[in-house]
């Protein structure tokens, strides 16, 4: 793709230009089947890097919270990486897991990525594919991203017809691009419109897909317990999962006793509490990124049900991962005249 | 209806507030339904989503949590904070169709011991009318 090339000549200009000095970026893995974040600041390899990758490489969030873990980085990192895991960093750095001093944060108008299953069973078809820009074979939750513009980022590229815009989006990035001379983009509004609504039918049809308990047990009843979905979750960032505590080393008794009550208990245990209680743990900053979908191998819907309930749940409590480094998490923060709703009121007074 | 139906309930409370609401009640000689399983938790606040759901998916009919009342928390917000959590969760049942009345929550201070026990008595049967709790018996949870 030729706007691969673009991108990666601008890049290069800010090293030359020594506004930046490394980057992270996907790169190809050297046996050709995926791509993975690489962390370089040598000239041949981010030569050869794809800003725009056919897949999402996982763990792109993640990659800077290790990077950061022990302090700030001390040389300016230029990230770019797909507007969904700009998203998680901002929503990390609100957890404090992630520090942006000397991070330069690069995103663009993403064209959506294949199934990580289907480009590693044939990874030039598809790679070819995605640089004809083939939008019916693209995974299920990117035909229906319609949020890819909604991002807190330094630098946003635009894409329109094999050619980028440059926008600054914060006083970093101007202070980046003051050398640079600037188009006005053109709005990306057919394909939000096209997948604004494909979102809207989503969420009508999967209603079905998942109310009530016979739905929702169906659902998860392939689900072996891997936690798959939790390990490459960019916003699931605990270093002691409680769904790897004590909490669940349980005796025999407690076993039998469900086993009881149930009158059969299915094993891997507890698979709808780790599903719903990770749910209510990270719903709020659920990027919609499908890392998770792509990471399942028991080909759960995980990522479409995840991206069900945020809609619903982020739109109830009017908040919007990744908008704004400075707004709280809504788990952390409190009005004290909201959400009466909640409360019981206490109004039959009962004579004994 | 079941006709011997005795719904288990579980019921959080606060080591400040709702606790002390059992204990004034103990004092005065009130009592509530046998089926009410009390936890005392530190704060409500400290309560996660995790807690409830659990409660829900393995056995209980219902949940009642009781902290205290606003501006009375001993940690100065773990009662509103606690309602958040609980908004979620309700809102999180509603939406996937699971009940999201079998979860209350009221606040009860360390004196309303009358309070207490009518919160008890109140949930206790409006649950028996609701009937089981169609996830708790569900073996491939």
């Amino acid at each position: 793709m030729k706007v691969n090339k673009l991108i990666i000549d601008f890049l290069l200009s800010l090293m030359e230009k020594k506004k930046i000095d490394a980057f992270l970026l996907p790169l190809k893995v050297p046996s050709g089947d995926y791509y993975t974040y690489v962390l370089t600041d040598e000239k041949e390899l981010i030569e050869k890097g794809k800003p725009v990758p056919p897949v999402m490489p996982a763990g792109g969030a993640r990659a800077l919270q290790s990077l950061t873990r022990l302090g700030s980085l001390k040389r300016k990192t230029g990230i770019i990486m797909h507007p969904c895991q700009i998203k998680a960093v901002i929503e990390l750095y609100k957890m404090k897991q992630v520090d942006l001093e000397n991070l330069y944060l690069f995103s663009f108008d993403c064209p959506g990525v294949f199934p990580a299953e289907k480009y590693i069973k044939n990874p030039k078809e598809t790679e070819k594919k995605f640089e004809e820009g083939n939008q019916n074979e693209i995974r299920e939750l990117c035909k229906i991203c319609d949020k890819f513009d909604m991002v807190y980022v330094d630098v946003y590229i635009g894409i329109k017809k094999e050619n980028i815009y440059l926008t600054p989006k914060t006083e970093k990035g101007e202070e980046i691009l003051k050398d640079f001379k600037l188009e006005n983009q053109p709005e990306p509004e057919e394909i939000k419109k096209r997948r604004s609504e494909a979102k809207e039918k989503f969420i009508e049809d999967f209603e079905k897909e998942i109310k009530g308990p016979d739905a929702l047990l169906s659902l998860f009843s392939k689900c072996i317990n891997c936690h798959n979905c939790m390990r490459v979750c960019p916003v699931c960032y605990c270093r002691q999962c409680f769904f790897d505590s004590e909490a669940f080393d349980l005796s025999s008794e407690n076993y039998l006793l469900r086993a009881k009550n149930k009158k059969a208990l299915r094993f891997p245990a507890d698979t709808l509490l780790f599903h719903l209680g990770r749910m209510s743990h990270m719903i709020f900053s659920c990027v919609n990124c499908g890392n998770c979908e792509d990471a399942c191998p028991m080909d759960i819907p995980i990522g479409r049900i995840f991206t069900f309930m945020a809609e619903k749940i982020q739109k109830e409590f009017d908040y919007v991962p990744g908008r704004d480094p400075q707004e709280r998490l809504p788990l952390v923060t409190y009005e004290e005249e909201e959400l009466k709703w909640v409360e019981k009121p206490y109004t039959r007074i009962l004579r004994r | 209806m079941e006709k011997d139906f005795e719904p288990r309930i579980v019921y959080f409370m606060c080591k400040w507030c709702g606790t002390g609401g059992s204990e004034t009640a103990s004092a005065w000689h009130f009592s509530y339904p046998e089926n009410v399983i009390p936890y005392r938790v530190y704060c409500t606040g400290s309560l996660s989503t995790v807690h409830i759901l659990r409660a829900l998916i393995e056995g209980a009919d219902g949940v009642l949590i009781s902290g205290c009342h606003p501006g009375d928390c001993h940690y100065n917000n773990g009662n509103f904070r606690a309602r958040r959590k609980v908004a979620l969760v309700k809102k999180m049942l509603e939406i996937l169709g699971l009940e999201p009345e079998r979860v209350w929550f009221r606040y009860v201070a360390h004196g309303e011991g009358k309070r207490f026990v009518d919160t008890a008595t109140e949930f206790s049967e409006y649950i028996k009318k609701l009937g089981k709790n169609p996830i708790k018996e569900r073996r491939e949870t």
